[in-house]
């Protein structure tokens, strides 16, 4: 065992380890209330909740949710599911066709932004003036115009992330050291040399800050395109599945630890791409991690 | 200020200030990577004095400076200020103070807070004034050094070299023992420079603080230091102290006389052998 | 010595304002008393200078040589005449130049001239102790900065230089390529995808009509009530957002303690999308309008903590050091250093998190609740009301881009120095 970790266990590890363990018991003590508020010891507490007009057969809000217990036994349960792990393969693909959709686009259209003035000045007030319009308002448009329902949660997926790259690769190509040029033409570049040794490598780390966050923002999208589709609104349609759906499926069909289930695999799911994403981009980008 | 408290107060401030480093060791990393910054460095720094700390980038001065003022631990060895213990191997790390005061390299004035605020900052914060008194203190020092017509003003607003003015007043506002001042002049031009040093030394004349001052820049130091350290490589260690007999009050009618000239002629082999060195060495800067 | 570090150009001007006199030694320059018009530098020879009591001078009698400056008085306008007299101890050649045109000139470069009336200062302060010399000074000052372009009238000229740019002309092209493709897409060429939706005409007409087909336009209070109901919604979750997050990232970067044992947590919880709590908010909360609000807090909730602490763990060690050798201790440290340091990233994250509000919002209102701009758009299209949905769409572009300029300009207005300091670098 190296020095770091058993510097690591020493405080930080043994640190986050006992506040998630302690989350986890109040959550669980919380949950719990359903059964220990009926106790005579807690009149007084059953007492002071329906004074606040509050229920008083659980501790609000925490005692709705289900109990760690009876999530991890479910997520056993749900584990020999097949529908589980296909929703799972549904949501992964449809953020991975949406971000990449993003990056495909995204990237040379922020690209030419930066480097022409008048694509710049033509293309940025509209883009600006799109943007505050959340991607989920779209979701009813892209119904009307896309054939397919696949289609249209793709399109609503790829708006999420394509604002945030456009945004990150003009911030991050404008802000490339005007010297890099000037030393560029000076050693007899020429332009087209100057896009790929200059302005592109210059501009990867915002490529790769801005889709980490377009990676959060896509899953986002998903799920609430999952949810909205296969439930919630009439937008309805035959085809469904992904862990959106997965979780709406089991809050309409009464299951609540499902429910904690779905949002913790989407939890993982988002943070296996995060980190996926995280890894290529220090591929991508050596120099800045050296030290 | 009437006339016998001023001369009195310089004399008092003649015999306070002095440093000791006495054996100090700083080894960064001790389990991992090991690197020995500072090597058994002993120096005496009389109260009351300049003295100006010449070494090549890296070579481990800020790190004797960080020591000083309580940034950072030694690793074994002492630090005395006056006689005190600011630490040593049992209290490795000194307690930062406002009798140590750093002016640091790029500047270190609050931005969002105006010159007069900054200026007025620490006796504010220890209480030894009142809000209203320490700001009238302030406006006091800030005209006496030449700032007149500054102090409502953001320090983005202004030149670089007025921000190192009112950092200077800024420290001395706490009547410091010693300045401690790390390359505060490396990133001006050097006409903007020529002005500091005729200020810095304008300041000194009336308050006669211990000045700790650490640069690369051989003929500042000369200039400005009754006595020059200079350093090795890294690991850091003085090499060659020299006595600067140039007599105080110092004009810059002083860099192009003959003694100024001898001096230099003296140490720039010294700076230079280890300028070399750290070259080859692959030294990065602090 | 005043004049040492001008520029050039600057000096040239000072120089053509000069002019060359003569004196014979034992002349007289001018007595106590006299007219203060112009100052004197010495080009060769040698003057004596004497204060009259009154000026409380260090050293009243001094004696001049080549380079030396006197006869400041002309700048001053408290001393219009002369406090001292001055005398030529041999013959001695010399440049007048008259002080109100040399304070014109440094009015013309205000650094410079900041720098030559804090030299003349100096000079000044260092020999004498003039009272109202310090008040005089700052006088002059503001009269030379006077000429700086502030406020109003630069928000003006930037607004004409942007006029006469390209800019303005290439954004109305770009809107007129993009309203222009969605009229000819779908009400001229009817293109095949297009042909469900409405066109850009029937939209903007149904949105100024007193009297809309579908229900709703800029005339039916019901538009105005779904705009308040979802902005108020967004205000609560927002303001409870900040009020929790700013303070808890705060500390989640000031304390490394602190941050070892909430940070975990934090950083589980973090990967859910908020949009997944829905069915669950819905069970915790019961009442859908509480859980609409608790889904977009949640939201804006995490972002705005976690660039609050972004901002702690950004801030350049030496301010704090600094705070330290001035005496301050951890709390006030906290307080004038820490706060105000990291309130640029806050404001960042702040805006931020306007955008994450709305863009909760929506969701929720879209699967739950009633009244909002989500709720419109989702209604529109089952009951069939295409327009509308495009005029809630429309009307949420514009809220949210309001709201989020709000922001910017609250956090503009808090950090004067930092517009102050972009204004000069021209932003």
């Amino acid at each position: 065992m190296s020095a770091v970790t058993r510097a690591y266990f020493g405080s930080t590890l043994w640190r986050g380890a006992v506040s998630i363990a302690v989350f986890l018991a109040l959550w669980e003590f919380g949950s719990l209330s359903k059964f220990w508020i009926r106790g005579d010891a807690f009149e007084w507490l059953r007492h002071a909740l329906s004074g606040l007009g509050l229920k008083s057969t659980y501790l609000p809000w925490i005692g709705a949710v289900p109990a760690p217990t009876e999530v991890l036994h479910a997520w056993l349960g749900v584990l020999r599911d097949p529908g589980y792990w296909q929703s799972w393969y549904m949501s992964f693909l449809r953020v991975m066709s949406g971000f990449l959709a993003a990056m495909i686009i995204g990237i040379p259209f922020g690209l030419l932004l930066a480097v022409s003035r008048t694509a710049f000045g033509i293309g940025f007030p509209v883009f600006e003036v799109l943007r505050p319009i959340p991607p989920l308002a779209w979701v009813p448009a892209s119904i009307i115009f896309w054939p397919t329902q696949e289609l249209s949660i793709a399109f609503v997926t790829f708006l999420g992330a394509f604002y945030t790259i456009v945004i990150n690769v003009v911030g991050g190509a404008r802000s490339i050291d005007v010297r890099y040029f000037q030393a560029a033409r000076s050693m007899g570049s020429s332009q087209w040399d100057i896009f790929w040794r200059i302005i592109l490598p210059g501009t990867l780390p915002s490529i790769v800050v801005g889709s980490a966050v377009g990676m959060g923002i896509t899953w986002e999208v998903v799920v609430a395109a999952e949810m909205i589709s296969g439930g919630g609104s009439q937008i309805g349609g035959t085809s469904g599945g992904g862990l959106g759906f997965f979780i709406w499926n089991s809050y309409v069909g009464g299951s609540y630890e499902q429910i904690v289930v779905g949002m913790i695999s989407i939890g993982i799911a988002g943070f296996i791409s995060s980190a996926v994403l995280r890894a290529l981009g220090k591929r991508v980008t050596p120099w800045l991690h050296q030290r | 200020m009437a006339a016998v408290t001023r001369a009195e107060a310089l004399q008092a401030s003649a015999t306070r200030g002095a440093i000791t480093l006495d054996n100090v060791v700083k080894i960064y990393d001790p389990d991992r990577a090991a690197v020995m910054a500072v090597d058994h460095c002993s120096l005496d720094i009389r109260a009351g004095e300049i003295c100006m700390i010449v070494g090549p980038s890296g070579c481990g001065k800020t790190t004797l400076l960080n020591a000083i003022a309580g940034f950072h631990e030694i690793t074994s060895g002492q630090i005395l200020l006056d006689g005190e213990v600011l630490c040593c191997s049992e209290k490795p790390k000194a307690e930062p103070g406002s009798d140590r005061i750093v002016v640091f390299q790029n500047g270190a004035l609050f931005p969002w807070k105006t010159n007069l605020e900054n200026v007025a900052f620490g006796p504010i914060m220890q209480g030894s004034l009142t809000k209203a008194g320490a700001k009238e203190k302030a406006l006091e020092m800030m005209a006496d050094a030449g700032l007149a017509g500054v102090e409502h003003n953001y320090p983005g607003e202004v030149s670089s070299g007025v921000r190192r003015r009112v950092e200077i007043v800024r420290a001395l506002m706490n009547d410091p023992k010693v300045l401690l001042l790390d390359e505060p002049y490396r990133a001006l031009d050097s006409l903007t420079k020529s002005v500091m040093h005729e200020a810095l030394l304008e300041i000194y004349y009336k308050n006669r603080v211990t000045i700790f001052f650490i640069t690369h820049d051989l003929e500042e130091a000369i200039f400005l230091g009754h006595r020059v350290a200079i350093m090795t490589t890294r690991p850091c260690k003085p090499k060659k102290i020299l006595e600067v007999d140039i007599p105080h009050p110092r004009t810059y009618s002083v860099l192009t006389s003959k003694r100024f000239r001898e001096l230099m002629e003296e140490t720039t082999e010294s700076v230079h052998e280890e300028a070399l060195k750290a070259f080859d060495a692959g030294e990065k800067e602090g | 010595m005043p004049f040492q570090v001008v520029s050039d150009d600057l000096l040239r001007k000072v120089a053509a304002l000069g002019r060359r006199v003569n004196y014979e030694k034992g002349a007289l320059i001018y007595d106590v008393g006299d007219k203060a018009d112009d100052i004197y530098i010495i080009v060769s020879g040698q003057v004596e200078h004497t204060l009259e009591p009154t000026a409380q001078a260090r050293r009243p009698v001094k004696r001049l040589g080549a380079g030396d400056v006197f006869g400041w008085a002309a700048l001053l306008e408290k001393f219009p005449h002369r406090l001292a007299k001055a005398v030529c101890e041999e013959a001695t050649e010399i440049v007048r130049i008259n002080g109100d045109h040399l304070l014109r000139t440094l009015e013309t470069d205000p650094d410079a001239g900041d720098v030559v009336m804090s030299r003349f200062a100096t000079m000044i302060t260092r020999d004498y102790t003039v009272p109202d010399l310090i008040a005089q000074l700052r006088r002059i000052h503001r009269r030379m900065h006077a000429s700086d372009i502030q406020g109003m009238d630069l928000t003006l000229f930037r607004f004409r230089q942007w006029i006469r740019s390209p800019r303005p002309y290439l954004m109305l092209m770009g809107f007129a390529l993009f309203l222009g493709f969605w009229y000819l897409a779908v009400e001229v060429l009817k293109l095949p995808r297009f042909r469900e939706m409405p066109g850009l005409t029937t939209v903007v007409k149904e949105w100024i009509s007193p009297n809309p087909t579908y229900g709703l336009s800029i005339y039916t209070p019901e538009y105005y009530k779904h705009i308040g109901v979802s902005v108020w919604r967004v205000a609560q979750a927002f303001m409870l957002a900040t009020l929790l997050g700013v303070p808890f990232g705060l500390f989640l970067g000031w304390s490394k303690k602190f941050k070892e044992y909430v940070f975990p947590v934090f950083e589980l919880l973090r990967p859910i999308p908020v949009l997944a709590w829905v069915p669950l908010a819905i069970v915790m909360f019961i009442a859908t309008e509480s859980a609409v609000i608790y889904l977009t807090f949640l939201a804006a909730f995490f972002t705005t903590s976690l660039n609050t602490m972004l901002g702690v763990e950004s801030i350049d060690e030496s301010y704090v050091r600094a705070a330290y050798c001035l005496g301050a201790r951890r709390w006030q440290v906290f307080l004038h250093v820490i706060a105000p340091g990291a309130l640029p990233f806050i404001f960042t994250g702040l805006q931020i998190s306007m955008g994450v509000s709305w863009f909760s919002l929506v969701a929720a209102e879209m699967v739950s609740g009633q009244y909002g701009l989500g709720y419109v758009i989702n209604t529109s299209y089952t009951t069939v009301r295409y327009p509308t949905i495009f005029i809630g769409m429309i009307t949420l572009g514009f809220v949210g881009y309001a709201t989020s300029a709000l922001v910017r300009l609250l956090g503009d207005y808090l950090m004067q120095w930092r517009t102050r300091e972009l204004a000069l670098g021209g932003q």
